[in-house]
């Protein structure tokens, strides 16, 4: 109870203007009680952000909400659809999850929930296509976060006399320079439980959209493009030059591996330097501060540089999707709710959030760090989704498990992309 | 009444403890191996725990950043932090209440029925007693995760997902087979004589049960107590697929399982949880422990 007053007290003071234009659940239903179970994946304060975004709606419409959330919620969805209760909302664990749900039937198409002209003017055509499946719109984004960035220390920066590079040429000689002097400039890190090997799935994904362009990197989602291709290859030894040397990254490859993706990133701290550069989805920001509480602070000892365009440019990114599992009127007022541009700021304004929406302004963010990662969406000639997210479940724990074989053994290259072509051949097939 | 020095009075009178007098005049060196393996046995046996009660003491950037066993070296750094942060998250109290709601009936509904079962089982003749018997205990073999998706359409069907009454009923399904084949055991091993003295004394069988096999296997159903009371108590995934996990009938597991965010962060928090979800499991084993080593032998040995 008394959670839900702060709840409220918070949204109250920092939400903009919840209440005023009697804009959420844009169907105008007023009193609508009842109530609505949701299950996602946000626990604690991401809870408190998710529950807060809800709250006007909630005061709105007079539901009431039961929220689950779970970690595991592949499985949790699974399992509770399978038993006949599913939740009436749930985030979705990714698009190629989304896909199967869609084709199984479990999930309610969204094009006569959400107002297809306003959301197609809100949102990029990237996050609308991620999205739907067989044309039919099944999935919302609220929140989304932009990938292939890399961080640095500026303070270490400077006391090494290096510079931001202007281009992917310059980052590599940057680094280059950075291993001569004999500290290595890159901080990686892989271990991630059962999801071990996805920070090095970021990687390839950012050289092959970068070498190769979108129309490949399709392609290669589509499960169209082999594995073992020239261009798939050259990505996997673009990201091998650096992970898999010891001069080049701290700890060498033994280190990455053992390394929890949280942790990825500490060398930066260290004094003196461990590492230099460290490339990560703009969330790890959390992890830095969390790892560092007097230590981190953004702009001055901690701050990024997009990954530089090789041959092609483009920006990689995440997001969490929703969808509607029971066709209530309660759950599609919320899911209404939830793509307005008033919702998505709520949770923008308390940190943590990048808005897929285009009407979410710049100013709503509450430093400037989250600003820029923002602009960069926005800005961005070419997006994709994060590829193995898109791929079928299959293909995406392959492609976590190669990576890790591969920076254990590169020399094995061969092999595990001919592994991977055998697994792409059954995953996409059903 | 004088004490006499050292135990040569004991060993005297206690015919046991002579091997003992007799070890004790040889060196101690013929003793040192086993000492030894059984210090190293108990070290490594404890060393995660230990790990984990260091680590609950230690600040979240300590943890996040460095190894529990760098507590030790300067700047000795502890707070109690981790414990109050636990303690003051949502509904910690709700969801130590809802793991009593379900983890009491869910320990007490199985014991009752598994007793009844075990008794029939071994004292009473009816046919197909054999092949009964024989199936529950092959279901000991079918793993939980199984039969998850069928009982929650059950569930769905009875109309009680979502509510205590449909935990309680999965744990009694899921804690009966190993009930029933402990205490069945425990029962058969029972001297013949005495139940065939109290039938022919008039008592009926639910006379036996309740005067003379029930007070002989409470050491049994003490230790199927700590079993069922602990599996119940740390259970996540049944709970969180039967009543969900939203904060109103959410057990401590699911709520301690939501400190740790979507990515991982937060689970320094989980070290202080640990400790505080193991107090009550602790009190009961306490509790119960004397009679634990008997139960757990119960009907091993049939005499």
């Amino acid at each position: 109870m008394i959670v839900m007053l702060v709840l409220a007290a918070c949204t109250g003071d920092g939400g903009g203007s919840p209440g005023a234009g009697g804009s959420p659940g844009a169907g105008g239903e007023g009193e609508l009680g009842g109530t609505i179970s949701i299950l996602a994946v946000y626990a604690d304060a991401e809870q408190e952000s998710f529950m807060a975004m809800i709250q006007p709606w909630l005061d709105q419409t007079g539901v009431e909400v039961e929220y689950t959330a779970t970690r595991d919620i592949n499985a949790q969805l699974t399992t509770q659809i399978a038993g006949g209760n599913p939740p009436d909302i749930a985030g979705l664990p990714g698009p190629g999850a989304m896909q199967q749900f869609a084709r199984d039937g479990d999930l309610v198409p969204l094009d006569d929930v959400i107002d297809m002209d306003t959301y197609s003017t809100q949102y990029d055509q990237g996050w609308i296509t991620a999205g739907t499946v067989d044309d039919q719109l099944v999935g919302i984004f609220t929140k989304v976060s932009v990938k292939g960035l890399i961080f640095y220390n500026p303070e270490q920066f400077a006391a090494g006399g290096y510079e931001v590079p202007e281009d992917f040429d310059g980052l590599t000689a940057l680094v280059d320079e950075m291993a001569a002097s004999g500290t290595p400039p890159w901080g990686i890190g892989l271990e991630s439980g059962a999801a071990s090997g996805w920070p090095a799935t970021d990687w390839i994904e950012d050289f092959v959209l970068r070498q190769s362009g979108p129309d490949v990197y399709d392609q290669w989602v589509a499960g169209e493009l082999p594995w073992s291709s020239d261009e798939i290859r050259s990505a996997f030894e673009a990201f091998g030059a650096w992970a898999t040397d010891e001069a080049m990254v701290a700890g060498g490859p033994n280190q990455v591996i053992n390394t929890a993706f949280g942790n990825g990133g500490d060398c930066l701290f260290a004094d003196p330097a461990e590492c230099y550069l460290h490339h990560q989805a703009s969330f790890i920001t959390g992890f830095f501060e969390d790892n560092f509480p007097d230590v981190a602070v953004a702009g001055e000892t901690y701050d990024f540089f997009p990954m530089p365009g090789i041959e092609f440019n483009g920006v990689t990114t995440a997001g969490d999707l929703f969808g509607m599992f029971n066709d209530t009127p309660q759950a599609r007022s919320l899911m209404q709710y939830l793509t307005t541009p008033e919702a998505q700021r709520i949770w923008v304004e308390r940190g943590g959030a990048i808005s897929p929406s285009k009407e979410v302004p710049a100013d709503a963010y509450p430093d400037e760090t989250s600003q820029r990662f923002a602009e960069i969406i926005l800005s961005a000639e070419t997006t994709r989704f994060d590829a193995s997210d898109l791929m079928p479940a299959a293909m995406n724990e392959a492609f976590w498990g190669a990576v890790l074989d591969y920076v254990q053994d590169p020399d094995s290259l061969d092999g595990i992309l001919d592994e991977l072509d055998t697994v792409q051949e059954s995953a996409y097939g059903g | 009444m004088t004490v006499p020095i050292g135990a040569p009075a004991d060993a005297e009178v206690d015919a046991p403890a002579r091997p003992v007098a007799i070890a004790g005049r040889r060196p101690w060196t013929g003793r040192l191996g086993l000492h030894l393996t059984l210090a190293i046995i108990s070290i490594v046996w404890l060393l995660p725990t230990i790990s984990l009660l260091i680590s609950s003491f230690r600040p979240e950037a300590a943890t996040n950043t460095t190894g529990w066993w760098t507590a030790f070296t300067l700047p000795f750094e502890f707070t109690v932090q981790n414990y109050l942060d636990v303690l003051s998250r949502n509904n910690m109290g709700t969801s130590f209440l809802n793991s009593l709601l379900i983890t009491i009936p869910a320990t007490v509904i199985p014991i009752m029925v598994a007793a009844f079962a075990a008794f029939a089982f071994s004292w009473m003749n009816f046919p197909g007693r054999n092949v009964l018997f024989v199936l529950v205990v092959g279901l000991l073999v079918i793993p939980l995760q199984a039969t998850l998706i069928p009982v929650l359409q059950f569930s769905v069907d009875l109309g009680i997902v979502g509510s205590f009454p449909a935990v309680w009923l999965a744990h009694t399904g899921f804690g009966l087979p190993f009930g029933i084949f402990l205490l069945r055991n425990f029962f058969g091993s029972m001297p013949r004589e005495m139940f065939e003295s109290a039938f022919i004394d008039g008592a009926s069988p639910t006379t036996a049960f309740f005067r003379l096999a029930m007070p002989l296997a409470v050491p049994a159903i003490a230790s199927l107590v700590i079993f069922q009371f602990m599996w119940v108590w740390n259970d996540l995934l049944v709970a969180l697929v039967l009543v969900g996990g939203f904060p109103q009938v959410a057990p401590m597991p699911v709520t301690i399982a939501n400190l740790v965010d979507s990515l991982g962060r937060n689970w320094h928090l989980l070290t202080s949880a640990a400790f505080i979800s193991m107090l009550l499991p602790l009190f009961v084993f306490f509790a119960l422990q004397r009679y634990f080593v008997r139960g757990i032998l119960g009907g091993s040995v049939k005499g």
